[in-house]
């Protein structure tokens, strides 16, 4: 799930696909314009037992030499971040460092790095296929390992100008949809937000 | 000139010699029994059957198995190279498994964690679970929408309450390491670059004779083939320092025979000027054959570092022809076998008297000294019998004429000797020297560390402290053995000093450790677990308010309760408890036994006192119990000298009197001081090995004194035969000095410093008048050996101009 979440999030720093044809490269230049963006979110984990999807909402916030503020706000709500420094969640005494767990801090590192624009890792890990237009494009993720095609089976994103949907199908028959709304890069960090890159 | 049994005995000998031959060939029928086991060297001190097992068990892999960190600043690049190194090393035979990517069998990892969701639960998760249940759900709600926590391998719905989760999340994680999930492979960022982990585990071991060999040139090869690609390699096993230290005591055993036998041939040819004294060497190589055979046929085997140090025996060896090649001075003629009959006592006795200084190694708990010991006596006995039975008959006829330049050196050194004495007094010599002695060993220290035996070359020592600080992975040989009468006992007990362990890890004390009950909580504590499932209906409702079906949660609940209890046995069977297999030792006969194992270098004081009040566990540190009998060695050492001393004295008084034995050995005991002083002087530490050393200086240096108190042909030709002895043993173990395993120049440097001194103090042998030339000394041999002796001049100088 949280795989999930930082491929959206490699996408909208920037895909520096080696690819051949104009669209990786464009997206990758479109998608690494906006220094800060902000938008909502709404998650939707479809368990083949469950005949309805967990659903959970929140807002985010991206900031191009920061990291990424990600707040839950129902069902539950709860402060996530995302920065050079590690994952941390906020509880009443602030933010509190998630110890690195084995599987879990090498994905991170992998997205901190792309953060950071090394994004060599993608293409490393998926075969990338992009249909569509600026305006309208559909980016396709195949894993190449043997290991990841244990977990995913195929990842798909859509967006336009930014990135709008994301889903990833898991192998074992879940699968989850992350939907970007209102996404705006319009407006600079607050001071509120500021303060919590910085904490 | 010869009698009927000096006719007879060349037969004979040669007789002894072939059957000799014979046994050889049969024990090298199978090859060279030749070992490089360097435990096989120290002393055994595991009573215990259990801890032996225990020990063998960690230490196994630390001798098969080869830690190699591919590292390059590109990432991409690291992984690729590890790939390509991994196949070649799987092709080359040469090991078991080469592992540079964990292919997880998934299925399997699934399989065991749903199985084992009550029993590998850590203490902490048990305790929310039975005491808060409510803020067990609490947590797994909020983990389920959880964004950024880590991938679960058991799906949601089979696993509603993330119990294998957390399990997951608890796993000890391997250092510093790093999954990379797309290649499998297990990296660490350090310096810059990106280090891929590459496991490789031999077919043989450390101590296998070839392997090691060609392990080390495989990994020379793969790493002139990394710098190609601008990669480096690290490597780190048990196998490097063995083929480093095989390579090194071959070169060691070249240098020092080559060196010794050239510098000996040499000094035959210089000082006897005639090709057929190089014959004197026959002695050493049936000496050497000898001391080989009787190793084999006692120990089944002969070490390398008793080759090593055995090769300094040719120095020992060549002083019996010397006893009466040197008499050619003041014998004129020399015949071979009267010259042999009137140095026959003095052999007979250096032979016993260095055959107690060697014999005396053999009682101290080192099994290598007991060998060397071994090797040394049979090969002396070996070289006695060759230059008394053998040698003689291959010199018959010849007509020694040495050069008479060492014996007019030897005549100058006893003038300024002389000149000194006149001058000085022995009384104010004897008092400088004590001075010297005093003010020496007040700065000598003392040192003893297993490590001495190990010249591991710096290299290999910066690779591995250079792959223990990126990987964060640092095994060592200390660990706990626990006992107990039943698994149930056993995992308390683990648990017990588990959580003592805790407490050093929280303070930094301690890198990790694994224990079993990490993998297995206790029996009674799974069914406590298991008993407090009941309650979870009463808290589950914010489950229930997600969407998960009330029947799911049922069924999952159903499915626990019916879980078995799980065992030992049937906890590591699983592949995510593939590193804690090693630690279960299973039933014994008084119970069942189980390890703890360590990471990092630990300070054994502090980790011994963890096991106070912890019936049944107990720290095994070999490496610190090994220095602790090198330190209890150094005083029986030191005990054994005085023994063998006296043994000498006992056996000198017979020819001697109780006042000359007890001057003869005198002098080669103060020599052994003034090397204790000149080690203190020189900064040397005194370690087991120099003291050993000096214990056999002694034995050897007793011959010098016997030499020099039985004057046979005058001072000069008493102090050039001891010359020539003492050069001839420093050239061997002198040699020995340059050796880079610390235990064996430390050896070689006690020694040549013995011997110096030996040779110094020598002179003092004399009767006191100090009229050194008086033939008094006649009575004495004559009195042990009644056979003729021929008329011999008794005066050097008269023999120089006679031959004028």
């Amino acid at each position: 799930m949280n795989r999930l979440i930082r491929l959206c999030l490699l996408l909208c720093v920037g895909l520096s696909a080696h690819a051949s044809a104009f669209d990786l490269q464009q997206l990758s230049e479109q998608l690494a314009k906006p220094s800060v963006i902000h938008g909502s979110f709404i998650q939707e984990k479809h368990l083949r037992a469950l005949p309805q999807p967990l659903t959970s909402k929140g807002t985010f916030v991206l900031a191009k030499d920061h990291g990424l503020l990600w707040r839950l706000k129902t069902p539950l709500q709860q402060d996530y971040r995302i920065s050079a420094k590690g994952i941390a969640r906020r509880d009443p005494s602030g933010w509190q460092m998630v110890p690195n767990k084995s599987a879990g801090a090498e994905q991170n590192r992998l997205f901190i790095a792309v953060l950071q624009g090394d994004s060599s890792g993608l293409q490393r890990d998926f075969e990338l296929q992009l249909q569509g237009d600026a305006q309208h494009w559909q980016l396709t993720l195949v894993p190449r390992s043997v290991l990841l095609k244990q977990i995913f089976t195929r990842i798909n994103i859509d967006g336009g100008e930014l990135v709008q949907r994301i889903e990833l199908l898991e192998t074992q028959g879940d699968s989850t949809v992350l939907r970007m709304q209102d996404s705006s890069a319009a407006l600079p960090l607050s001071d509120a937000e500021q303060h919590d890159f910085a904490e | 000139m010869t009698l009927p049994s000096e006719r007879l005995l060349p037969r004979l000998f040669l007789i002894l010699l072939l059957a000799v031959l014979a046994l050889a060939g049969w024990q090298w029928r199978h090859g060279a029994p030749v070992s490089a086991d360097l435990m096989e060297l120290v002393p055994g001190s595991a009573p215990d059957a259990l801890e032996l097992k225990a020990e063998q068990r960690m230490q196994e892999p630390l001798n098969r198995e080869m830690l190699v960190l591919v590292g390059q600043t590109d990432r991409q690049k690291a992984i690729a190279l590890a790939q390509h190194l991994g196949e070649r090393w799987q092709a080359s035979g040469l090991f078991e498994t080469v592992q540079w990517s964990l292919q997880a069998d998934l299925p399997a990892l699934r399989e065991q964690l749903l199985a084992s969701r009550l029993a590998m639960l850590t203490r902490a998760d048990r305790q929310q679970l039975i005491e808060h249940p409510a803020a067990f759900i609490q947590q797994r709600v909020q983990s389920l929408f959880d964004p950024f926590a880590s991938v679960s391998l058991v799906p949601s719905q089979d696993d509603w309450l993330g119990l294998t989760g957390r399990i997951q999340d608890s796993r000890p994680k391997p250092g510093a390491v790093q999954f990379d999930l797309g290649s499998g492979a297990l990296i660490a960022e350090a310096d810059g670059k990106s280090w891929v982990l590459l496991r490789a585990r031999t077919r043989g071991n450390a101590f296998d004779m070839k392997l090691p060999i060609q392990v080390a040139a495989l990994l020379k090869h793969s790493r002139e083939e990394a710098a190609q690609d601008d990669a480096q390699l690290l490597a780190a096993s048990g196998l490097l320092y063995a083929a480093a230290g095989q390579q090194q005591a071959t070169r060691e055993i070249t240098w020092v025979g080559g060196g010794a036998t050239f510098g000996i041939l040499l000094l035959l040819l210089l000082a006897f000027r005639r090709w057929r004294v190089l014959l004197a060497f026959v002695p050493v190589l049936v000496g050497m054959l000898f001391g080989t055979v009787a190793c084999v046929a006692l120990f089944g085997h002969l070490h390398v570092m008793t080759l090593v140090l055995g090769a300094s025996l040719i120095g020992v060896a060549v002083d019996y022809p010397l006893h009466y090649l040197s008499k050619s001075w003041s014998l004129k003629p020399w015949h071979s076998w009267p010259a042999l009959r009137i140095t026959l006592p003095g052999l007979s006795l250096s032979l016993a008297t260095s055959c107690i200084g060697y014999l005396a190694l053999a009682w101290t708990p080192f099994p290598a000294l007991t060998q060397i010991a071994v090797f040394s006596a049979a090969g002396l006995l070996g070289a006695y019998l060759t230059a008394v039975c053998l040698l003689p008959a291959l010199l018959k006829g010849t007509n020694l004429r040495p050069a008479q330049w060492p014996l007019r050196v030897c005549e100058v050194l006893l003038k300024v000797r002389e000149a000194l004495l006149r001058k000085v007094g022995s009384r104010l010599l004897l008092a400088l020297l004590v001075l010297f002695c005093a003010g020496g060993l007040w700065h000598l220290t003392s040192k003893n560390d297993i490590r001495q035996w190990v010249g591991a070359p710096p290299q290999l020592l910066a690779d591995a402290q250079a792959v223990a600080r990126i990987t964060g992975y640092q095994p060592t040989s200390q660990f706990f053995l626990v006992r107990g009468a039943d698994q149930q006992q056993l995992l308390e007990r683990q648990a017990a000093l588990g959580e003592r362990l805790d407490l050093l890890v929280s303070q930094g004390k301690l890198q990790g450790y694994q224990s079993l009950d990490q993998v297995v909580s206790l029996p009674r504590e799974q069914q406590q677990l298991q008993d407090s499932l009941k309650q979870l209906p009463g808290f589950w409702q914010p489950l229930l308010d997600l969407g998960v079906p009330a029947a799911a949660l049922q069924t999952e609940l159903t499915q626990l309760q019916a879980l078995p209890i799980q065992d030992i046995d049937s906890a590591l069977k699983g592949p995510l408890s593939e590193p804690w297999r090693l630690l279960w030792l299973g039933a014994q006969t008084d119970g069942v036994a189980g390890m703890v194992s360590l990471r990092g270098l630990n300070n054994a004081d502090l980790l011994r006192a963890q096991t106070d009040g912890l019936p049944g566990v107990k720290l095994v540190d070999r490496l610190g119990e090994l220095n602790k009998v090198f330190a209890a060695t150094q005083v029986s050492a030191a005990e054994l000298k005085l023994a063998s001393c006296v043994l000498i004295v006992l056996l000198l008084i017979l020819p001697f009197g109780l006042r000359g034995a007890l001057r003869i050995v005198a002098l080669p005991l103060l020599a052994a001081l003034c090397s204790l002083a000149s080690l203190g002087w020189l900064g040397q530490p005194l370690t087991l090995f120099s003291l050993f050393g000096l214990l056999l200086v002694t034995a050897i240096s007793v011959d010098y004194a016997i030499l020099m108190r039985e004057q046979i042909g005058g001072a000069a030709v008493s102090l050039l035969g001891t010359l020539l002895a003492a050069l001839t043993t420093w050239l061997s173990f002198g040699l020995l000095a340059i050796s880079s395993t610390p235990a064996v120049s430390n050896f070689g440097l006690a020694v040549s410093l013995g011997l110096a001194f030996s040779f110094l103090l020598a002179p003092w042998a004399a009767r006191p008048a100090g009229k050194a030339t008086t033939p008094q000394a006649d009575h004495s041999v004559t009195a042990v050996d009644p056979s003729p002796i021929p008329p011999k001049p008794s005066n050097p100088t008269r023999s120089l101009c006679a031959s004028d």
